[in-house]
Order: structure tokens, then C-alpha cells, then sequence
């Protein structure tokens, strides 16, 4: 066995020993970036509170960015990783100061940063997945240089950076079910459709992409055998399965934008929340502890947000904006609660009653 | 294909079979051993070294992985044995590599 190409799985990696309390950190900023967000889209909604103008910069710059690059980070294993995410954390910081320009340009050398990490992992791993991957960075470039520069219209490529990421990671797992010729072009169908419209400001091209990547997950992810399992696999085919159903609405809402219809709370919202929410809410119970290295207990008690998330958008898309968009808040507030539940839990399994 | 390549005390080979088996991956139901992520495990009198790889090296779960590996062996093998996890990304994870078990669960 020889095992001088093999990497020792513990070894510090260039002499620098990847320290967790900075991406414990990091998680934290990236968690407080979340609250002043979600804050500032409760002031969109009219609801008082400061913070209307950044909510989109600092959910989907910021957030988002923050969030997937740190995951990013912890895959490639290399310490000058961490300031792609610091520095999209940051730009978020700066733009609630009142610092947009500044705010901006950072972000621009944050999405850049991550397209340098991107295009490390595929020299290193040069598969379809990985590709895509980097598909989805240079999507974040370009709605963080179209911002900038205060060109074009930045909101499909930032809603593009995290659905092309949910979709090279759901493409990936594809390999584990047998073989279908046909899923790998479909996808790179309704991907270039996707970067397609983003480019050419076409809603109608735009909506169709969605709502086609919607129905490629439909018919070819995981979620459709793993829902069938028990516990947390079950619980995380649960969120992706109801994700990808809104996905389809914010895609069909995206095509009625484009023929007038009144809709782009809708189809802004179903992405955002009914989507890219339910994804992250189904993947941190394993990526919060493997990012943080903090062990969380997984339990029934995570499917209550989940299913406030359901009855937020349903009265937020019914006609109640304001109190949907409270408990939309409500909802991201009680996930929080039970990922800390979930992790005292863990700390206090030998000393309580296990109760399942 | 299933299993993986054991060399060391037949006495523990069931044991630390067993106990790999007990890592399972949240994301997908299955264990590592299922999914052919193992490549090979060596006991001997100091150290076990476990070779494995994972399916994507754009994970960032494979710590995660890595920390069961080393607790569900430590349960198994004598007291004072070291635990040593090889990435190994050569050759790659295939499909091909899953046992008849994870076929059956991913209806193939």
C-alpha cells in the first residue's frame, strides 16, 4: 500500500493547522449577517425596522456567499480559502455601515476569490459536478460586478450562484442511483437556459430554467429513495423534495413577470425561502457541525420550522405580506433555536432520558 | 462489489467490519462501506490505518466522516491503538464500487 500520495486526513495542512475557532467565527457572522437581513427584508415588507436596501445585497452577497464559500473552504482544506467567505461577511458589514461602495467592491474580490477556489478543485477533481460548481462562482461574479458597476440586472445572476450550487451538489449525489444517459445533458439543458436568460434579462427564459431544473430534480435526485429512510436522511429528502416544489412555482411566477402579472414577491420568495431556505434548513444539521465542528443531535423537532416555513409562505403568498413575511422571520428564528437545541442535546445524551 | 481489503488479527476482523459499518453518511442513508468508500483497513500492533476516499472532494463533510471513523474503531480495537485516517483520491470513488445492499436501497 503506498501511501505517499494519500493525505493523512489529520495532518496540518502547509504547516498551518486549519483553526475551528476562526470558522466558528466565521459561522457566527455568517449567522449574524442572516438576523440583519432578514431584519432589513422585515423593513421591505413595511414593517418599520431599518434596513430595506440591504436586505437583498446582504442575503444573497453576503449570506449566501458567506455561507456556501465557508463550506467551500472546509472542502479544499487550504487556509487562504477562509478570506473568501471573511470577505463576503465583511462587504455585508461594510454595506450596513453605510460603506456601499466599498461594500461593493469587496464583494466583487470575494466572488472572485471564490472563482479562484473553484477553478482549484476542478484541476484537482475534473468531473461535471465540479464544473458546474464553478459555473455557479462565476455567476456570483457576475452579479457582484454588475452591482458594481451598476449595470444590467444583477438579481438573476445572484439567485443563479445559489441554484446552480444546490444543483452541481444535487448532480453529484445523482451518481449514486444507476446510470441515465439522459440526466447530465438535461441538466446542462435547463443550466444554460438558466445563464442564458440571467444574461439577456429574459424573465420569460428565466422562469422556464427554473421551472425546468425543478422537474430535472423532480425526476432524477436522491430525495425520491432517501425520503423512504428514517430520521435525519428522511427529514433532509423532506426539505429538498418541498423545495424543489416551490422552485417550480418561483419559476412559473417568473414567466408571469414577464407577461405582466403581478408576481415578483412571489417569485422572488418561493426562490429565497421556499427553496434556497428549505435547503439550507435540510443540510445544516450535518454541514453546521461539520463546518464548526460542534455535534448537534438530529430529532423530530426539526420538522416544526419546516413546516412553519409551509404556513409563512402560504400566508405571505395569500395575500397577508406583512404577517407572512413576520413569521417567515419567526420561522428562521425557531430553526436557530432547534440547531442549539439540537447541539445541547448532543452535549447531554449520557445525562438525559433519551427521548427520541 | 462489496467490502473492503482487511489485513490483521482475523479476531477483529468482523469487529472493525462491524464498526465502519456504523458510519453512515446522513445524506444519503448509507454506510461508507455500502457506498465502497473504503479502500482497505490494516490492524497491527500500534496502529490501525484506514484507506478511504469519498465520493466528492467538494465535500465538506468528509471530517465529519473521518471523526466517526475514528470513534466507531476506538469503541472496537484494543485500548492505546491509534487511529489513522489515508485520503485517498486515487483511484477515484465510482459507482461501481457500491455493494449489492446500497444498489438495492438506490433501485438499481
Amino acid at each position: 500500500m503506498d501511501t505517499r500520495d494519500d493525505e493523512r486526513a489529520r495532518t496540518p495542512l502547509h504547516g498551518v493547522v486549519i483553526d475551528r475557532d476562526a470558522r466558528r467565527l466565521l459561522g457566527l457572522a455568517a449567522g449574524l449577517t442572516l438576523f440583519v437581513a432578514v431584519a432589513g427584508g422585515l423593513g421591505r415588507a413595511g414593517l418599520g425596522v431599518p434596513g430595506a436596501g440591504w436586505h437583498g445585497p446582504l442575503m444573497l452577497g453576503s449570506f449566501f456567499g458567506g455561507v456556501i464559500a465557508l463550506e467551500r473552504a472546509v472542502a479544499l482544506r487550504a487556509g487562504w480559502a477562509y478570506t473568501v467567505p471573511a470577505a463576503a461577511l465583511l462587504a455585508g458589514a461594510l454595506r450596513v455601515a453605510g460603506l456601499a461602495d466599498a461594500a461593493a467592491w469587496l464583494g466583487v474580490a470575494a466572488a472572485a476569490g471564490f472563482v479562484a477556489m473553484n477553478a482549484l478543485l476542478l484541476k484537482r477533481d475534473p468531473v461535471t459536478h465540479t464544473a458546474l460548481l464553478g459555473v455557479a462562482a462565476l455567476a456570483w461574479l457576475a452579479a457582484q460586478w454588475s452591482a458594481a458597476i451598476g449595470a444590467g440586472d444583477p438579481l438573476p445572476w445572484w439567485f443563479a450562484f445559489p441554484v446552480l450550487t444546490v444543483a452541481a451538489e444535487r448532480l453529484e449525489m445523482t451518481r449514486l442511483m444507476r446510470r441515465r444517459p439522459a440526466a447530465a445533458p438535461l441538466l446542462a439543458l435547463a443550466v444554460a437556459v438558466i445563464v442564458t436568460a440571467a444574461a439577456r434579462g429574459s424573465a420569460l427564459a428565466y422562469g422556464a430554467g427554473l421551472m425546468a431544473l425543478a422537474a430535472w430534480l423532480g425526476v432524477f435526485d436522491i430525495a425520491r429513495r432517501t425520503v423512504r429512510a428514517r430520521g435525519l436522511p428522511r427529514y433532509m429528502a423532506v426539505c429538498l423534495l418541498s423545495g424543489y416544489a416551490w422552485l417550480a412555482v418561483s419559476g412559473l411566477a417568473w414567466i408571469g413577470m414577464a407577461f405582466g402579472c403581478p408576481g415578483r414577491d412571489l417569485a422572488l420568495h418561493a426562490l429565497g425561502l421556499g427553496f434556497l431556505m428549505a435547503m439550507v434548513m435540510g443540510h445544516a444539521p450535518v454541514v453546521l457541525p461539520a463546518v464548526t465542528r460542534l455535534k448537534a443531535q438530529f430529532s423530530a423537532a426539526f420538522y416544526a420550522p419546516l413546516v412553519l416555513l409551509q404556513l409563512s409562505l402560504g400566508l405571505r403568498f395569500g395575500g397577508w405580506l406583512q404577517a407572512g413575511a413576520l413569521l417567515n422571520a419567526a420561522t428562521l428564528a425557531l430553526f436557530a433555536a432547534t440547531m442549539l437545541h439540537a447541539a445541547w442535546r448532543w452535549n447531554h445524551r449520557w445525562t438525559t432520558q433519551a427521548s427520541s | 462489489m462489496s467490502g473492503f481489503a482487511y489485513q490483521g488479527p482475523e479476531l477483529l476482523r468482523e469487529r472493525v467490519a462491524a464498526a465502519l459499518q456504523n458510519v453512515v453518511d446522513p445524506e444519503i442513508a448509507l454506510s461508507i462501506v455500502d457506498v465502497g468508500l473504503v479502500y482497505g483497513v490494516t490492524v497491527d500492533d500500534e496502529q490501525t490505518t484506514v484507506k478511504m476516499t469519498m465520493t466528492s472532494q467538494a465535500c465538506p463533510v468528509t471530517e465529519t466522516i473521518v471523526d466517526d471513523v475514528e470513534w466507531e474503531l476506538g469503541r472496537v480495537l484494543p485500548d492505546g491503538s491509534a487511529v489513522e485516517v489515508l485520503l485517498c483520491w486515487d483511484p477515484p470513488w465510482t459507482p461501481g464500487m457500491m455493494s449489492e445492499r446500497a444498489r438495492r436501497f438506490m433501485a438499481w
